[in-house]
């Protein structure tokens, strides 16, 4: 089963860089996300693995064959790389019908006519595509269309899987249930998917491990509840989760007993770090996800952590997003029940449970975990 | 009272109004025209028809057809082949058709292969080759022909007056065949119409989506197949309406065979009409029916490739991405070839014309022997070319250019605005029976053969006296070059959201200030793409106005017709130069100025 090794890439559009310096590892069997805002580089790099697009340098190997090397001057064109593509826009030939697209990588594999027969009727069968066989592209609903496409990429059966936002144009119920396809197809396939998205939805709940980029160099790579609890940097924890983490400016200072004391606008507070770090900055940034805000229904000054008071509530059934304003901070906070809270109502809130984070707020780095106790 | 509230509410709407209108006045302008020339084919004209017949002018007679259709024996000693039938007709049709074959065979090729390597390789000098590729298409269509016959000419072929620069200077005489005849008219009009197959092709390559090509690269289909299975049927129905387009174009195309084909008798439909238009009007008006019956069948076959089951619009996807073919070691030959290749074809034109309108005698291209009094001379009697001036000083030639820019001016504003009007009706209404109606009636004109078209104003004429003089030039250009701007009026108005406009009708904006401050602005390049090419067209037209001018020095175009048949060949190549020049000036400034382009409204 091939892995899959990127060295040093890097592409040049121009005088810009659109991936720098990337260096991948991909194991086989892995479920790999390429996560980032657009213009990351993700598409790039995904093109680049399958041959669409050539490097400018670096090196590639996809099992035990090297695809590209600027070194060496090896460059195997996408026909040869035994890999699989999904394109965003499905790219179906508007002049084939469904069982012509399906079938038409297979011919080209010098398949015999009922291996071809069989091998499309599984494939029909297992995305429930059957009754379209004879329709043409442009008769099918775009939920229709992208089973096909994916039937039409599973055909020969490639070890190596590449999906370019295969999702993004299909409706939010389609969009769940193709999801939960695609896991599923992954499981059966065995084979080693690639997927590129900018929805840090889809690259949680599907990945075995996230590469998140921004502007063409990785950010962090790693499986996704570690992108989320233990984010490199900033930029990862912000891209990372929904509603977003919260963030808070405050200056700190070590104390004898290995703990750090935090002062922020709003109120200041001790941290007990997880493990032991060396502080060396006293600019920081403290990272609290929303569900770690606990809210105290019962108020008494002074009583139970902070004193905040309801900016806005918004209960979604599920769980309740509340913001909330501390002096002049809004922080979010979300509880997992249905509660409406009025606005402008006093609360308690407090820091729950050890993933509370420090950055360092210049370099933006991540420096530690650990609890927060205001005082 | 229903059925006049209905009323009102259809016309309460402008896009209705637009297309009412349009739709009675295309009536008026093509349909009426063509039943005029209909009834013309049986009607008994002056002079000869008249004496043949015995019956005065004006009475019904079937005397034309007989005469040009089925007169197949008439004793001559050849058989058919010297029947005025197989002559005046047949043998002419035969000619036609195989010369539009071949030219729409050369232009789709060769306009296709180098649309292909402009948009889908890294082929090198890509901006200088797509900008000098449009330049044959620009000049007149003869002058090429010209160029052709200036070049290969000799005294041993054809009436043989003089030797061209082939003969002179290398002293190669080329056969008769390579001079005149079949083959240089199809290679002429081929090497003329490739740029727009070119700008069509190109069109088509730049919308088509690369992740189809990409889809099949990567399930593992050699680079052959991809052009044979996916690439070219895909592009397929638009490359076969292109060829559609140029066959029609090509078909009625009828400078090139006067250039390179009458000298030695050879004649196509084009030709063989406007020589009887002189002396059996009745059967050229035939000639003229059977070009549009052509046109007719072409616009209904190229209709019945679109609105299929596989339906061949494809999403541009992400198209920035497409990688281009890499040439690698044959880039440099295949640039090196093109460019020369283009130098032959788009430039050294130019530079003969140069050099012929500066030599005193022909065929000596020594210094002493060049002058620029063709040019710039003033009283000049030696010149002795119906004119004693340099056509820059001369009068009737200034009055020519003043009549030429007044009729393609007049024509681009009318055509331009008409087409900006048509494309709105016809998008805001469309999938209404109305809208295709004027859809198709709109672009009717194209596929009427210009000299057919010209003969049957020429017929309108004669009953409504009042299309005459530059009003009726004005008339029948503004009509043919309709369909160039109602083409860039649609694709412009299809690309704007519709919810642009509704946006201004919700604050209660007029409709007139709808068009003019938001609709025609935010496409302002397309529209006026939509004005540059009938004014192009106008510029190098002859075969349209020849038939309607009051006299040959009415227009630059018919002038040089003039010069060319006299053999004033100074003053012909001088004036060619000019129309170029002329031509290429201010489709260059309108270009720099706005951002339109020619190759933006036919392409897309």
């Amino acid at each position: 089963m091939p892995e899959i090794i990127l060295e040093n890439i890097t592409k040049m559009f121009g005088k810009t860089a659109a991936v720098d310096h990337l260096d991948l590892l991909i194991h086989s069997g892995d479920f790999i996300t390429l996560l980032g805002p657009s213009g990351c580089g993700k598409t790039t790099t995904l093109r680049m693995i399958a041959g669409l697009e050539t490097p400018t340098e670096g090196k590639i190997t996809i099992g035990d064959r090297v695809v590209f090397s600027s070194e060496d001057g090896i460059n195997i064109p996408p026909n040869k790389r035994d890999v699989g593509f999904l394109f965003q826009n499905y790219a179906l030939w508007p002049h084939m019908t469904v069982y012509q697209n399906i079938a038409f990588g297979l011919e080209n594999l010098k398949w015999s006519k009922p291996d071809i027969e069989s091998r499309v009727a599984e494939l029909l069968a297992l995305l429930k595509i059957e009754p379209f066989s004879k329709r043409y592209p442009s008769e099918l609903s775009g939920g229709q269309q992208q089973r096909v496409a994916i039937a039409r990429t599973l055909a020969p059966n490639p070890k190596v899987l590449f999906l370019d936002e295969p999702l993004s144009n299909l409706d939010a119920k389609l969009r769940l249930e193709m999801r939960t396809e695609l896991k599923r197809l992954h499981l059966s396939t065995k084979a080693t998917f690639v997927y590129v998205t900018h929805d840090q939805l889809e690259a949680m709940t599907l990945s075995t491990k996230v590469c998140l980029m921004k502007n063409g160099i990785m950010q962090q790579y790693a499986p996704p509840l570690e992108v989320y609890s233990q984010p490199a940097n900033l930029f990862a924890a912000d891209f990372v989760g929904n509603p977003a983490m919260n963030f808070i400016d405050a200056k700190a200072a070590c104390r004898p007993d290995g703990s750090v004391g935090l002062k922020a606008d709003s109120f200041s507070g001790v941290f007990m770090p997880d493990e032991k770090f060396k502080l060396d900055c006293s600019d920081v940034v403290i990272g609290i996800r929303p569900e770690f805000i606990g809210i105290h229904d019962e108020f008494q000054p002074g009583l139970q952590g902070l004193d905040a008071t309801v900016y806005s509530n918004m209960p979604s059934g599920m769980e309740t997003t509340v913001k909330l304003k501390v002096g002049e901070t809004i922080l979010t906070s979300v509880i997992f029940r249905g509660v409406d809270y009025p606005v402008d109502k006093k609360v308690g809130i407090s820091f729950l449970g050890d993933d509370i984070l420090l950055f360092d707020k210049e370099s933006g780095l991540k420096l530690v975990s650990g609890s927060l106790k205001t005082e | 009272m229903l059925f006049g509230n209905k009323v009102v509410v259809f016309f309460s709407k402008p896009a209705n109004v637009i297309l009412v209108v349009f739709f009675v006045l295309l009536c008026m302008l093509t349909l009426y025209p063509l039943l005029t020339l209909v009834s013309e084919t049986f009607t008994v004209h002056a002079g000869r028809e008249s004496i043949a017949t015995g019956q005065k002018r004006g009475t019904l007679s079937l005397y034309s057809f007989k005469k040009l259709l089925f007169t197949l024996d008439d004793g001559g000693e050849q058989g058919y082949k010297s029947s005025t039938s197989w002559i005046q007709f047949y043998s002419p049709l035969f000619n036609t058709l195989s010369v539009s074959l071949l030219s729409s065979f050369l232009a789709i090729l060769f306009g296709g292969v180098v649309a292909w390597l402009v948009t889908r390789t890294n082929i090198r000098f890509k901006k200088f080759i797509s900008a000098v590729f449009v330049f044959p298409y620009i000049m007149p269509s003869w002058t090429l022909a010209m160029f052709w016959s200036n070049f290969f000419k000799n005294v041993n072929v054809g009436p043989g007056t003089s030797n061209g620069i082939m003969a002179a200077v290398f002293g190669i005489m080329m056969p008769e065949w390579f001079v005149y005849g079949f083959f240089p008219i199809s290679m002429v009009l081929g090497l003329h119409y490739a740029p727009f197959a070119y700008i069509l092709i190109g069109g088509i390559l730049r919308n088509m989506d690369a992740n189809l090509e990409e889809a099949a690269s990567i399930l593992k289909t050699p680079r052959w197949r991809i052009v044979s299975r996916i690439t070219l049927p895909i592009v397929m129905p638009a490359m076969l309406s292109t060829l559609l387009l140029v066959f029609a174009s090509t078909m009625s195309a009828y400078a090139v065979p006067v250039f390179l084909g009458s000298p030695v008798r050879y004649y196509v439909l084009s030709t063989k009409m406007m020589s009887l238009m002189s002396t059996y009007k009745g059967q050229g008006y035939i000639i003229a029916s059977v070009m549009i019956i052509f046109g007719v069948v072409i616009l209904a076959i190229n209709q019945s490739f679109t609105g299929k089951r596989k339906s061949f619009t494809t999403v541009t996807g992400k198209s920035s991405q497409i990688s281009l073919v890499n040439l690698k070691k044959a880039n440099w030959p295949i640039a090196l070839i093109l460019m020369i290749v283009l130098v032959l074809l788009a430039i050294l034109p130019l530079v003969s014309f140069a050099l012929e309108s500066v030599i005193i005698k022909a065929g000596d291209y020594s210094l002493s022997n060049m002058t620029l009094d063709f040019w710039i001379g003033r009283n000049l009697d030696y010149l002795d070319q119906g004119d004693a001036n340099g056509i820059l000083f001369s009068p009737k030639v200034l009055k020519a250019l003043g009549n030429s820019l007044l009729l393609g001016i007049s024509c681009a504003v009318i055509a331009g605005t008409c087409g900006v009007l048509v494309g709105y009706g016809i998008v805001k209404r469309r999938g209404t029976w109305l809208s295709g109606a004027v859809n198709n009636l709109s672009f009717f004109p194209y596929l009427l053969p210009s000299l057919a078209f010209g003969a049957i104003y020429l017929a309108m004429s004669g009953k409504l006296p009042f299309i005459n003089g530059m009003f009726a030039l004005i008339l029948i250009g503004s009509v043919k070059y309709l369909p160039f701007a109602s083409r860039s009026g649609i694709n412009a108005m299809l690309q704007l959201s519709n919810e642009i406009e509704e946006a201004a009708v919700i604050v209660n904006v007029p409709w007139w200030k709808r068009m003019t401050r938001i609709i025609f602005p935010i496409q302002k390049s397309s529209f006026l793409s939509g004005y540059l090419l009938p004014f192009v067209s106008c510029m190098r037209e002859l075969s349209l106005f020849t038939l309607l001018v009051p006299t040959s020095d009415t227009l630059l175009t018919t002038m040089l017709m003039q010069y060319s048949e006299k053999g004033w060949d100074q003053f012909g190549n001088a004036i060619n130069l000019l129309i170029i020049i002329v031509v290429l000036i201010i489709n260059f400034a309108v270009n720099k100025l706005t951002g339109a382009s020619i190759d933006k409204g036919i392409g897309a």
